[in-house]
């Protein structure tokens, strides 16, 4: 049995399964609550219940969770379990740009594919009853025949055209439902989704100039992103550093070479990191990482940061980001996460919160 | 949007930073005389997010609550005669040496914040540093309190601050924290706030705190929840500090890669007392040193360690060393106790045949065959009669004042020794790491008020025989110091017990 947990001031919902630790549940949805001993002692996860009933584990020590705060509707986050439905007020900062679109389960139909690149498929799906309101960036979770549990994509497309939403999908070497997505999906096939998930968005309100550097098929959020932008009049200066291996696996080319003909304020910066001889390329060369770099002359002071494809890509971005001294409050990023990813994942320590 | 709510940051930043201005009759570089010359450089102390968000109002509420809470166990632990229920009169080694040696660095904690709670240019950092300030001298005072009780049974618990500025080995703990306190205040919080309380503090009170409530001790169980539950600001704190100085100039990396390697061997080197603890003072054991070596370093630290290389910093200097030395060093130390106790404020004993074992499986060949032997040579001594005693003080590290009986990495049976020659003076250490502290500071270093040296030339009451040391230091042999077994603590124990050892026969609680 699973609960609902909504998680304020950020008004996002996410699900807790039975027995599962509040904090270990916000963490694994992307959501970063404060924490250090990850074990009842320390009193650093203190949230404040607002509706609903938890129930404290015998980890929560009487110390860092004193009866006075207990009878206050209080908990520790790492060391508490949902026994309803629970509403929470954590210490984390408001999100004023989010658009908190609520999340629903629906079928789609699909309505076109099309191979975008020899790995990459563009599948788009026919959402009815008035489509799916998103913010451009967020994903949703598709559900595969015979495959256990959602696989997250990205939305490629625009907010503007809620009926029909786009999806990037490239196929993982023994991945169970990219493999079925990219090979047996047929037009007129019914998907199951949910969504919009995720907190991957442009934040609107701050006045810096915007970068956004994705790799393989992490371009699908910056499209959407981008093309809402401009859709919506930009002003602020934007830059998009796409990463591919070969000629072959660029796409969209075309599109954003159009809006960078079309928006002074544009710039595309198509970037190949094994480029064939018969690529005949001219472009920049390297990995995201170092095309960035080079363009910025690593100073990206004054920026905000938009990161999206493969965790590899994320790190050495971030890397490079940081040596060129922007830092996390400036960065957001969407780590296309596998089931291969999460297997190996290396321990974090708290020393950041959403990086 | 008008009548949005505050967020949590906005209305604790509305309450702090509001009560702070730009001085006008002094300029603020004479008003805040010391942020500047370690070479640290902040741009905009506005970027400094709080750790935490604590109002007076709720700090007094909550620390008053905890205090009732601790007072009433500490209450009833006595009028039960909690000390009876230890699970021997051994533990009270680990004790003594957290009351004679950790607490007096609580209180210098107490004085640390204080002062860089006065000088950092920044109110949020200030405000920080002003609490954290009151949580250490609560600890001070609440961990006295809870061993005033065990003062009233056992020896060695009578003088704790006068033995800290006489005990050679206390000068261990003591010179530590005095580098720290004498530091500006950006390499204190450095030192405190994130190498000693952030990086290192599972391997302080995890073993202290669990060994306590293993070995029966509630009362140092209790305070230890409560002095935790106000860590969780030390640790933020000390994170916060490092990112925020790390983000404000590509300057201060070196400087606080520096910092990090110097205090990260300072914090391991004191915490060679701690791991001595946990194999050798606790009757009931938690775990050996280098398994906690193991989860709390090579895991943790190195998850840490992983996120801070985005900054451009790496792993501390000579980590690798500390590594390889986690199967000696408890071992090497427990030696030097049992052999110069008679100069200390504890007793020492040979580990019982169930330690021996427990040694042999946590640390397999090492001390099969390093360390078992000597036992067992100092064992048949004891038979015949002649229980080994050094009959001098040893010779200690200038930086760290250890003794000097750590060993070379990669050849347990040659002992470490470093020289440096500074203004025609030869300096003595324990390790490379502690040299290089030296080198990068001599001017400091060279002041080190270096304990053997100071009896040796008769600064220590004129001391010239070990007795004398004993009764300068308010200790004397049989009472306070000396073996175990025939110490006052030992008979007295037997006593309460109808006659009866209740040592435990095997390590697990
Ligand atoms: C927020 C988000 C957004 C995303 N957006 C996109 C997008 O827009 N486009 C896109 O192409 N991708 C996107 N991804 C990535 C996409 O979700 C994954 O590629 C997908 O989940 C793979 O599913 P699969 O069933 O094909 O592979 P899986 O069967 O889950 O396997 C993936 C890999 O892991 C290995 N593996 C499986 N199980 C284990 C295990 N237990 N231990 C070790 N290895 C294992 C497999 O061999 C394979 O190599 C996104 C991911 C996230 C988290
Ligand atoms: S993180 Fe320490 S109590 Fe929850
Ligand atoms: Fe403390
Ligand atoms: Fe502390
Ligand atoms: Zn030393």
């Amino acid at each position: 049995m699973a609960y609902q947990l909504t998680i304020e001031p950020l008004g996002e919902t996410i699900e807790v399964a039975d027995n599962q630790r509040i904090l270990d549940a916000c963490l694994r949805a992307g959501i970063w609550l404060p924490y250090a001993c990850n074990h009842g002692l320390c009193g650093t996860c203190k949230v404040q219940v607002l509706e609903g009933e938890i129930e404290h584990t015998e980890e929560a020590s009487s110390f860092a969770l004193m009866d006075l705060e207990r009878e206050e509707g209080k908990c520790l986050a790492c060391s508490s379990i949902l026994v309803t439905d629970c509403v929470i007020e954590a210490e984390i900062e408001p999100e004023p740009d989010a658009k908190n679109f609520p999340i629903r389960d629906f079928f789609a139909t699909v309505a076109r594919i099309e191979a975008l690149t020899p790995t990459i498929k563009g599948i788009f799906l026919e959402v009815a009853e008035g489509g799916l309101q998103f913010q451009a960036g967020q994903y949703v979770n598709v559900s595969v025949p015979g495959v256990e549990g959602p696989r997250a994509f990205s939305i490629a497309s625009s907010p503007s055209t809620p009926g029909e939403i786009e999806l990037n999908v490239r196929r993982v070497d023994g991945g169970a439902a990219t493999d079925y997505l990219c090979e047996r999906l047929k037009v007129g096939d019914r998907v199951s989704c949910s969504g919009p998930l995720g907190r991957f968005f442009v934040r609107d309100s701050a006045p810096e100039p915007m970068v956004f550097l994705a790799g393989g098929s992490g371009l699908s959020s910056p499209k959407s992103m981008i093309l809402d932008l401009f859709e919506c009049g930009e002003t602020k200066q934007v830059t998009l550093i796409y990463g591919a291996r070969t000629r072959a696996e660029l796409y969209c080319v075309d599109l954003f070479q159009a809006l960078a003909a079309r928006y002074p304020n544009f710039r595309y910066v198509p970037v190949l990191s094994e480029p064939t001889p018969n690529d005949a390329w001219e472009g920049e060369t390297g990995l995201v990482h170092e095309a960035a770099a080079r363009h910025f002359k690593v100073l990206f002071d004054g920026l905000k940061a938009y990161l999206c494809g493969p965790p590899p890509m994320i790190e050495a971005c971030i890397r490079t980001l940081m040596q060129g001294r922007l830092f996390e409050r400036d960065i957001y990023t969407e780590k296309f996460l596998t089931a291969a990813d999460a297997a190996e994942g290396l321990a974090k320590s708290p020393l950041f919160r959403r990086l | 949007m008008a009548d949005r709510k505050l967020g949590l940051k906005e209305k604790y930043q509305l309450m702090t930073r509001g009560l702070d201005w730009e001085t006008t009759y002094q300029p603020m570089d004479k008003v805040f005389p010391f942020d500047k010359y370690e070479g640290i450089k902040i741009k905009d102390w506005s970027k400094w997010e709080d750790p935490f968000r604590l109002t007076m109002d709720a700090y007094w509420k909550y620390q008053s609550e905890k205090e009732r809470k601790l007072y009433a166990i500490l209450d009833s632990f006595s009028q039960n005669n909690g000390q009876l229920n230890i699970s021997d009169a051994r533990y009270m080694t680990a004790i003594k040496l957290w009351a004679q040696g950790i607490t007096p660095l609580e209180y210098y904690a107490h004085r640390g914040f204080c002062h860089v709670g006065r000088h950092f240019r920044g109110a949020g950092a200030r405000v920080a540093c002003q609490m954290q300030a009151l949580d250490e001298l609560r600890h001070a005072q609440t961990q006295m309190h809870a061993f005033s009780h065990y003062n009233k049974y056992f020896s060695g618990l009578h003088q704790a601050i006068h033995m800290r500025d006489r005990a050679w080995y206390l000068s261990i703990p003591k010179s530590f924290f005095e580098d720290a306190l004498t530091s500006g205040p950006f390499e204190f919080v450095t030192s405190i706030s994130f190498a000693f309380e952030y990086v290192l503090t599972n391997l302080l009170f995890m073993p202290f705190v669990s060994g306590a409530a293993y070995n029966g001790d509630m009362a140092t169980t209790t305070f230890g929840f409560s002095a935790q539950s106000d860590e969780s600001r030390h640790m933020t704190l000390g994170l916060e500090v490092v990112k925020f100085v790390l983000e404000q100039h590509e300057d201060n990396v070196p400087i606080m890669q520096r910092y990090i390697d110097k205090w990260f061997w300072r914090g391991y080197r004191l915490l060679a007392l701690v791991g001595t603890m946990m194999d050798y003072m606790l009757p009931k054991k938690v775990m050996s040193w280098a398994e906690a070596w193991g989860i709390y370093w090579e895991e943790n630290g190195f998850a840490l360690f992983n996120d801070l290389s985005r900054y451009g910093i790496r792993l501390p200097k000579y980590h690798e060393i500390a590594t390889k030395e986690k199967l000696h060093i408890t071992h090497q130390a427990w030696n030097v106790f049992y052999t110069a106790c008679p100069a200390t404020g504890f007793h020492a004993w040979l580990p019982q045949p169930y330690e021996m074992d427990w040694l042999s499986e946590k640390y397999g060949e090492t001390f099969d065959r390093f360390y078992r032997p000597r036992y067992e040579l100092f064992g048949e001594m004891e038979k015949a009669g002649k229980r080994f005693y050094t009959n001098r003080l040893p010779f200690v590290c200038q930086t760290c004042q250890v003794p000097d009986f750590f060993t070379e990495v990669d050849n347990p049976m040659k002992q470490a020794v470093r020289h440096h020659e500074w203004r025609g003076m030869k300096f003595n250490f324990c390790s490379d790491g502690c040299k290089d502290i030296f080198v990068n500071e001599p001017e400091k270093f060279c002041q080190s008020y270096i304990p053997p040296q100071q009896i040796y030339q008769g600064n220590a009451g004129g001391a010239r025989t070990l007795q004398e040391y004993a009764a300068w230091l308010h200790c004397p042999m049989g009472s306070d110091a000396g073996d175990y077994y025939s110490s006052d603590d030992y008979k007295n124990w037997l006593k309460w017990h109808g006659g009866r050892d209740t040592s435990p026969t095997t390590a697990a609680a």
